[in-house]
């Protein structure tokens, strides 16, 4: 997920923050900082791989060191900017362990905004992709109801982000609102050894509001190169939803991926959660699939494995919560299970591990 | 013993009926809004009305939340991280007190606020009792 930081993008940032705003009756400000940040410590007592918070990241918990603080732990920073009346920028920078395996900060945000009314805006730069429902904030643990965003459903999708320009439509049928998302870039993203490369990125993304159900569907296709391979298709669908009325709340999401070269991936969760007061017990069923057709790279049952937890959620103090999680991670392939990497010699399908997480999230 | 628990009970009960009450106010030029409307102005799911907040776990922002949303402190600061820092938007902006609401409201015909029943003057607009 190294990520070059696009001068051009930059360059306008700042110019544009030395302009000065026009005088008006909003109260916004002009300049506003923010931040985010997981503390995390994780124990796997698998010792055939290391468990990571994310399938890009190298090295994790269970063969390499039985407890580490590398897989959720990350801290970020925002600088929103207010130019002139719906003109805004922003900018976010994120520090998290990547393919090197190292925290080097890359920019996870980084666009200008021109909103023509309220509800019809275009943004020019970086985004994160409206891939599934919680994509585009996947690594701000405080807006999470869990430790993390289930491996399975990350494990499908290989772009998490668009360098280029979108369109954002809000409107209202009744009490149903939906925002459209129509998304046109290019993307990359480095893996150990290789680089993943899409262009011809579009994306379609509608997320249906009615009260306190919301419903997310999603499709992305591009056309990508991934080391020395000519280049493929990639298509992806995905369907999610929530209904959270505030005392507790259920949630589930969904994807299918097709890329010419890897094959088929299907890949869900669903979890419940209830809120008592400062605590929010939750639970978790998620699931990877790469059927066995054979596809030109060989590899068959890529990532599979499935994965049930339990976890809780404490919001002891001002902006900040703790959560524990225990899971128990079933491996159903040989290829590279979604939550491992660093398979060592002896895994088996069948094989379970038991994890145990622990984060502390803030706001700022 | 038990005269005590009960008498407590009745003050906690007393205390509670005689919390104030907090209404929802609007620009006196401003068109009826619904509670729908003022919900998702405050759960960030609308741009059409622009809602100003008290302090952020002052007494009357607690209780207006949990009325008008169903929802604790931590759950706002947790729906508005997403909108924030996903570039979606800024939280409503917090002011000191009810005077300072009234103010912005009085001042933007699609500001929406709330404040103590009691603070309500001509300047603004009652569109929801909260009780």
């Amino acid at each position: 997920m190294k990520i070059t930081w696009k001068p051009a993008v930059g360059g306008a940032v700042l110019l544009l923050s030395t302009l000065p705003g026009h005088a008006d009756a909003s109260i916004d400000q002009y300049l506003n900082f923010s931040g985010f940040g997981t503390l995390g410590a994780v124990y796997s007592d698998y010792r055939r791989a290391d468990f990571t918070g994310e399938y890009l990241q190298p090295r994790g918990a269970g063969f390499s060191h039985s407890v580490t603080p590398t897989p959720d732990s990350d801290l970020g920073g925002q600088a929103d900017l207010r130019i002139v009346d719906g003109l805004t920028g922003v900018v976010q920078v994120i520090s998290r362990d990547n393919e090197d395996g190292n925290f080097s900060p890359h920019v996870e945000w980084a666009n200008l905004k021109y909103a023509f009314t309220p509800d019809l805006a275009v943004r020019v730069g970086r985004t994160l992709l409206p891939t599934y429902e919680r994509s585009d904030s996947q690594n701000v643990g405080y807006a999470l109801p869990w430790v993390r965003i289930p491996n399975e459903i990350r494990y499908s999708n290989s772009a998490t982000h668009s360098d280029g320009v979108d369109v954002l439509y809000r409107f209202k049928t009744g009490s149903v609102t939906q925002d459209l998302q129509v998304q046109f870039g290019r993307t990359s993203e480095d893996f150990s050894g290789a680089i993943f490369r899409g262009k011809d990125l579009v994306v379609l993304s509608d997320t249906v509001q009615y009260g306190s159900t919301s419903v997310h569907l999603a499709y992305q296709t591009m056309m990508y190169t991934f080391a020395t391979r000519p280049p493929a298709r990639f298509r992806l669908a995905s369907a999610g939803f929530t209904y959270d009325p505030g005392t507790w709340f259920v949630t589930g999401d969904s994807n299918f991926a097709h890329y010419d070269f890897f094959g088929d991936f299907y890949a869900w969760y669903l979890s419940v959660g209830m809120r008592f007061g400062q605590f929010t017990p939750y639970l978790i069923y998620s699931t990877e699939d790469a059927p066995d057709a054979s596809p030109p790279a060989g590899l068959t049952m890529l990532g599979d494995e499935r994965t049930a937890a339990a976890g809780l959620r404490w919001d002891f103090a001002k902006n900040v919560d703790f959560k524990l999680q225990l899971q128990r991670v079933t491996i159903e392939t040989q290829h590279a299970p979604a939550s491992f990497n660093l398979v060592q010699p002896g895994l088996r399908v069948g094989d379970k591990a038991n994890v145990l997480s622990l984060t502390l999230d803030f706001v700022f | 013993m038990k005269a005590t628990a009960l008498s407590l009970l009745f003050a906690l009960f007393a205390a509670h009926v005689h919390a104030e009450d907090i209404v929802v106010i609007v620009n006196p030029t401003a068109k009826p809004v619904s509670k729908e409307q003022i919900v998702d102005a405050y759960l960030g799911r609308s741009a059409e009305l622009m809602p100003v907040d008290q302090t952020v776990g002052s007494a009357i922002y607690t209780e207006f939340y949990k009325k008008a949303t169903g929802r604790d402190v931590a759950q706002i600061k947790a729906i508005w991280s997403r909108i924030l820092f996903t570039g979606r938007g800024q939280p409503p902006k917090q002011l000191p007190d009810s005077a300072a609401v009234k103010k912005i409201v009085a001042a933007n015909p699609n500001a929406v606020g709330y404040i103590e029943k009691s603070a309500v003057d001509a300047t603004v607009k009652v569109v929801l009792p909260l009780d």
